[in-house]
């Protein structure tokens, strides 16, 4: 397998090395601790070098992840943390490119930008932590709430219907997508490690319990539902994880593992060819481009 | 007579070849060294609605469009109607006729030449090549040069094979056939140049593309919006010649979030958008400002508000543009006059966001996107080229460090050491989050003191005349090039009058405006909005108390009504 984000710029480093000094800001059982352990966890078992890994995120209590974590990093607006990466993916494709976010950052404000990171197969890793509400702004349902969830802005409870990150993303084209439990740091650095490792943009859904603010969605309940996917399921055929996706969905079950993988090309190789095509260097000279204008 | 200074309206129904006749016009008097500006106006929508196109021509140096025509061609009775008014005695007046779908009630004093276009066209089998006869036709009447056209027409359809070169030539010949037939009334000639300067012919929205890619433009990030959109054509075209690319984005939220990433990473990034594009950035300006991130934005104003008037002129975006996004969010706003502005300002832009990393607004404008130029050969070599301030790798690295000038180098991703965070969160110097009073008031003044030195290095403002005089005009954008023509009238009547020209709009210079104030007796500020948004400023920001002359009905100022309002003050 091709390692294009990572295969430049690789160091031999603990796990500790990748902390830094800030200590997380989360509460005591906040499934986002467990993301950022497995986070931890992936970089130092791929040996990333740090100094070659952006780490972005938007706004809301998993946004804040990127702080505790040794690298470059953008901390960036609600909603946007997909299209600053774009940038800098684009910008610089032999950096590394970990975003973190939460259900209400990349399914509510940023949703517009989700299809478009997904099938232009930007090269970037997607971390998801999704917590099914708001948890910095005190407990709102989110478009991942369930309906009975009575919480801010719903103290009778729910009436929208959730609706489901890994089946959109799938349908958007993304190139890896796989989902896996907070409280399962094993399983989810293991599917972090492979999304940075594969060469695309991956996808990662975690269920990150929120035992302040939602009551239903506890890491138990999270741990109850969950279903493995079924051994033998093939990971290159997209029709297969939809239908093991929407089998669960039905089922009230939450399929984890790695649901779809595909080798396909990238935005940035699509526009290094672009440019190799017409023969584009820095040193074409101006003076080309200026001549075209003589009357 | 030959006029050295000409204006020729092609107008009729947006699909009959108005645009692409009155550039044809454009590239032969150009090809034969005259100065041309042009102006255009199309609909909104993609077929049909009235389109005209009007080319200046002289062998003097032009600055705006002109009053009006002198020459009107008429391809429809709709853009008879809606000239007629314009159709003054001494005019020359070209129309489809017989066999036009009107009959014009030719005003007296007009000099009227019938043409009949669609007929000629249909005999030749070439009901598209209506436009190649008027243009021949023209071309006689006028003096425009025929050798030129017949090079120029050959190249343009030359893709399309022999045939169709062909067909247009014959249909450009018989067109000239036509008028010659007809006994020339008019006194009117298109100017001849005594000399012939390298010149190159392009659209402000061209220009500002090309200015973008001689000040080192890396990455380009677009969404689609009228009057901008052509910038992103250009650079589409030409920038991966250079390395660099362009990507679509999926909204102006997004367009402007990767220019800032792009930017972070090291490069040198920008995207250009209109009104509406720019109302959703706002958020992303703050926080280019917020975390110093290098940020250039490009706005062609249309007109406002909402979705307005998307195909027109206006002035309107001056008040977005200083404080369009939340909290005490500070930016650099430079603004165009010409096509030659649209190149040395678009490097400068690049330059003072790479200086101040802060965000930096180009304004254009509605009648500048797509009005051409002859401008001098830009020689790219003549422009100075600016890089950020990067970290020497010394001291240990603190991304927001308080320095002597309040720029803190940068660290581009991959550099040892230099690991930061780029946040929108208030941060200590560090990078790290920092809610604390003393240290929210210290990074303000911080981000705040380093543009003081903005308005001291920027060229200072040109004063058009010198001492003392009785009106002073002020103009920014392309309404600059109007009052240029009205002061020369003006004193050419023995009106003591002078101008005033800001190019950086923001922060403003104030002494600036004060100086040229203090000069002058009377203050007129000219600009295309309702509410007088520069006029609003120098109220605000300065002790002039000005006269605020302003339009918007979609048009830019002609200078004849700049020469109206002036005596009008000094009656």
């Amino acid at each position: 397998m091709s390692c294009a984000q990572t295969h430049l710029h690789k160091v031999e480093l603990q796990t500790k090395d990748y902390k830094t000094d800030t200590k997380p800001f989360w509460c005591p059982g906040c499934g986002d601790h467990g993301v950022l352990t497995s986070v931890y966890r992936a970089l130092s078992e791929l040996g990333v070098d740090p100094n070659y890994l952006v780490n972005i995120s938007g706004i809301g209590c998993s946004s804040r992840l990127p702080y505790f974590v040794r690298s470059y990093k953008m901390h960036t607006l609600h909603g946007r943390a997909g299209p600053v990466a774009t940038g800098v993916q684009l910008a610089r494709p032999d950096l590394a490119i970990l975003v973190n976010g939460g259900d209400g950052d990349g399914f509510s404000i940023g949703g517009g930008h989700m299809p478009h990171l997904a099938r232009k197969n930007i090269n970037m890793t997607y971390v998801l932590m999704d917590n099914r509400i708001y948890g910095l702004t005190k407990g709102q349902v989110s478009p991942t709430s369930q309906r009975q969830l009575k919480a801010y802005t719903t103290p009778y409870g729910g009436v929208e219907e959730p609706m489901n990150p890994i089946l959109y993303m799938l349908t958007y084209g993304a190139s890896f997508v796989a989902q896996t439990l907070a409280t399962n740091v094993k399983m989810t650095a293991q599917m972090i490690k492979e999304g940075m490792e594969h060469k695309g943009f991956s996808f990662i859904s975690v269920l990150s319990q929120c035992p302040t603010f939602n009551v239903i969605d506890d890491a138990k309940s999270f741990k109850g539902s969950a279903e493995e996917v079924q051994e033998g399921h093939d990971v290159g055929d997209i029709d297969a994880a939809m239908h093991a996706v929407n089998m669960a969905h039905k089922n009230n079950r939450i399929p984890v593992g790695l649901l779809f993988r595909q080798e396909r090309s990238t935005l940035d190789e699509r526009m290094a060819d672009l440019v190799k095509q017409v023969g584009g260097s820095p040193d074409y000279d101006l003076r080309k481009i200026i001549d075209l204008a003589r009357p | 007579m030959d006029k050295n200074d000409l204006i020729i309206r092609v107008a009729g129904e947006g699909g009959e070849g108005i645009i692409s006749t009155g550039d044809l016009i454009t590239q032969a008097c150009a090809r034969t060294g005259l100065e041309v500006y042009t102006f255009k106006t199309f609909p909104a929508e993609i077929k049909g609605g009235y389109a005209m196109y009007q080319t200046r021509a002289s062998t003097k140096p032009l600055y705006n469009q002109g009053d009006t025509f002198d020459v009107l061609c008429a391809f429809n009775g709709q853009a008879y109607d809606l000239n007629r008014s314009r159709l003054l005695p001494g005019t020359a007046f070209v129309y489809d006729g017989p066999g036009g779908d009107f009959e014009p009630d030719v005003p007296p004093g007009v000099f009227a030449y019938p043409i009949p276009m669609t007929v000629t066209a249909k005999e030749l089998g070439n009901t598209k090549a209506k436009n190649m006869v008027a243009l021949g036709a023209l071309s006689h009447l006028f003096n425009i040069p025929e050798q030129a056209l017949r090079e120029i027409i050959t190249a343009k359809f030359s893709k399309k094979g022999g045939t169709v070169v062909e067909g247009n030539l014959n249909a450009f010949t018989r067109g000239r056939e036509l008028a010659a037939a007809l006994p020339k009334t008019d006194p009117w000639n298109i100017g001849v140049p005594t000399e012939k300067n390298d010149t190159i012919v392009l659209s402000g929205n061209d220009a500002i593309g090309l200015g973008a890619i001689i000040a080192g433009l890396d990455f380009f990030a677009a969404y689609p919006i009228t009057p901008a959109t052509e910038i992103a054509r250009y650079v589409a075209r030409h920038l991966p010649k250079r390395g660099g690319t362009l990507i679509q984005a999926e909204d102006e939220i997004a367009s402007v979030s990767q220019v800032l990433g792009a930017s972070f990473a090291g490069k040198k990034a920008m995207t250009a958008t209109s009104g509406p594009g720019l109302a959703l950035m706002g958020e992303m300006l703050g926080m280019s400002f917020m975390s110093e991130t290098p940020c250039v934005v490009v706005n062609v104003q249309r007109g406002g508000p909402s979705t307005g008037l998307p195909t027109k002129h206006e002035q309107s975006d001056l008040f977005l543009s200083i404080f369009g996004s939340h909290g005490d969010c500070g930016r650099i706003v430079l603004s165009v006059e010409g096509v030659e502005d649209c190149i040395g300002l678009t490097v400068e832009a690049f330059n003072l966001a790479e200086t101040y990393q802060c965000p930096v607004l180009l304004l254009s404008d509605g009648s500048l996107a797509f009005s051409t130029q002859t401008i001098p050969y830009p020689d790219p070599a003549s422009y100075k080229i600016v890089n950020r301030k990067r970290w020497d790798g010394k001291k240990e690295y603190q991304r927001y460090t308080i320095t002597d000038d309040f720029i803190s180098p940068m660290a581009d991703p991959g550099t040892p050491g230099g690991m930061h965070i780029a946040t929108g969160l208030e941060h200590d110097q560090a990078g790290e989050p920092n809610y604390t009073a003393a240290n929210h008031e210290a990074m303000q003044a911080k981000r705040f003191r380093k543009l003081d030195a903005v308005v001291k290095n920027f060229t200072p403002a040109e004063v058009d005349g010198e001492g003392d005089s009785d009106l002073g005009i002020i103009a920014w954008g392309s309404t600059i090039g109007v009052v240029r023509e009205a002061i020369s009238r003006l004193r050419a009547e023995g009106v003591s009058v002078k101008g005033f020209y800001p190019k950086l709009l923001w922060p403003m210079p104030v002494e600036q405006f004060e100086a040229f104030g203090a000069s002058c007796r009377k203050v007129m500020v000219a600009e295309v909005n309702f509410q007088g948004q520069l006029a609003h400023f120098i109220r605000a920001e300065t002790n002039l108390r000005p006269v605020s002359y302003t339009i918007c009905g979609g048009l830019p100022f002609t200078p004849a009504m700049i020469v109206g309002k002036a005596k009008e003050m000094l009656k």
